[in-house]
């Protein structure tokens, strides 16, 4: 009995310790604050699978490639920009305020995200490179240049996965080092 | 901050200690030639074009960056096009090279610490030509963005002499027997060009870094975390050779997200253009740094 007694606090410890860290992860976030929070996670979760494939931890397959990316693509544009009615700002929010300074900015990056990560399921089928290439970006004729714009979605799509998945990752580079709080 | 006041207001011999920065050697850099190509993968290696280039706003390259907000006021990195009024277009060599070493522009002046020569003066007589080839290869623009706007008293520039006295240990990184090359251009690369502790090493209040807390992680403008970057602490990160590697080359972490900040600027506009063999050394030195003095 007493043994039982000990497993129903412990699990109800663990219970109250798994609730904290729930908190904690998003700090207590509420609303639409906490809504975001949870759909950039979706994106966080898929981009972390795509990561460990693309880096051969896991193994590469198209299919789930094509369905994570699918999964980005419908959180980005307007779902994402949705979530960014203007000021809100509440606790725990990593957004800056240069969100509603730059709006227009930051709906394009949106919206970018969107037709990368089409491209990237367009792509996902695509020939890879050999294990370790490296895929420096030297060599383009750029090296004294301004970083061009970004390739077009047609273009992406003809890419390897691998790169159609880089120039993904920089559109959430681009949004997050402007309009994103480092932590 | 109380030695700066009281070397600004301090007279007679304290104001030509202040005023006489350290001597930095001259490089002799007569009969070396410069390549335009390599020249430009060292602006990529050392984040001129980062800097010196307002991306957003559309700025042509190296034709002046766009603000940078600090502790001590708003710095603008200059037009540095071979513009002869508005840029360096009137510069010798020597004149490149003592700025980018001893933190001097041609007239004397000291460069605020903003501009990272304390780094700079690391680079090898090679780097420095070539990328003097390569900053002269772009189109000359006149125009740039205005002069830094700084809090009172560290507009002033012969308080930056008294800066160096305290903080700036000019000249070249000797290699360190018994490690490898690989491991020196790792070193090099770090403490050189790529200026990481320009971010990571903490500060003083003067602005000046604690060099025996290399990489340690520090507050960066606008109350950027930035993380340390020793050993241990990316350790505790879980970060391992290969992911660091893989993080610099496309701004992806291990966890899948990306860096946001100034480090995806970093990533942008120089590290992914590093060679492999660049990457590489770089994270072997940054995994098994020397023991700090």
């Amino acid at each position: 009995m007493m043994r039982s007694k000990e497993g129903v606090a412990l699990l109800a410890g663990l219970g109250i310790l798994f609730a904290a860290a729930g908190v904690l992860a998003h700090g207590g976030a509420t609303g639409i604050v906490k809504q975001r929070m949870d759909h950039m996670e979706t994106v966080g979760d898929a981009m972390k699978t795509l990561t460990a494939m693309m880096r051969g931890k896991l193994d590469y397959d198209a299919a789930e490639v094509r369905s994570l990316a699918g999964t980005i693509a419908d959180h980005g544009g307007e779902s994402l920009t949705e979530l960014f009615p203007e000021g809100s700002l509440d606790k725990p929010t990593e957004a800056l305020p240069a969100i509603w300074q730059d709006w227009d900015r930051f709906t394009d990056l949106a919206r970018q995200l969107t037709d990368y990560a089409t491209a990237l399921v367009d792509a996902a089928g695509n020939d890879r490179p050999p294990v370790g290439s490296s895929g420096a970006m030297s060599g383009q004729g750029m090296m004294m240049g301004e970083t061009p714009a970004g390739p077009s979605v047609e273009h992406l799509s003809r890419m390897p996965p691998d790169a159609a998945f880089q120039h993904m990752a920089q559109v959430c580079a681009a949004c997050h080092q402007d309009f994103r709080k480092e932590k | 901050m109380v030695a700066l006041a009281v070397a600004l207001v301090g007279g007679g011999g304290l104001a030509v200690w202040v005023v006489g920065a350290p001597d930095a050697p001259e490089r002799d850099l007569t009969g070396l030639v410069g390549t335009v190509e390599r020249g430009a993968y060292v602006a990529r290696l050392a984040g001129c074009i980062a800097c010196h280039t307002d991306v957003k706003a559309g700025g042509a390259v190296l034709a002046g960056g766009a603000e940078i907000k600090t502790d001590f006021g708003r710095f603008f990195a200059p037009n540095i096009t071979p513009d002869p009024e508005d840029g360096i277009g009137g510069w010798s060599l020597n004149d490149f090279s003592r700025a980018l070493t001893a933190g001097l522009a041609p007239d004397g002046q000291h460069y605020f610490p903003s501009f990272p020569y304390a780094f700079y003066s690391r680079l090898t007589d090679r780097d420095i030509v070539d990328l003097w080839a390569a900053v002269q290869s772009v189109p000359a623009v006149s125009g740039g963005p205005p002069a830094h706007d700084l809090r009172f008293p560290f507009g002033v520039r012969s308080g930056v002499g008294l800066w160096k006295r305290l903080f700036f240990e000019p000249g070249r990184l000797e290699p360190i027997e018994g490690r490898s090359e690989s491991w020196n251009r790792g070193r090099y690369l770090a403490r050189g060009p790529a200026h990481c502790g320009a971010c990571h090493t903490p500060r003083n209040l003067l602005g000046g870094r604690e060099t025996g807390r290399r990489y340690a992680g520090a507050v960066g403008p606008g109350a950027e975390k930035i993380p340390p970057i020793t050993p241990d602490a990316l350790a505790a990160e879980g970060w391992a050779a290969d992911d660091i590697v893989y993080a610099l080359r496309s701004g992806i972490m291990p966890d899948g997200d990306v860096f946001g900040g100034a480090m995806a600027e970093v990533v942008r506009d120089g590290t992914r253009f590093w060679s492999d063999a660049d990457l590489a050394a770089l994270v072997e030195y940054i995994l098994n740094p020397e023991s700090q003095e």
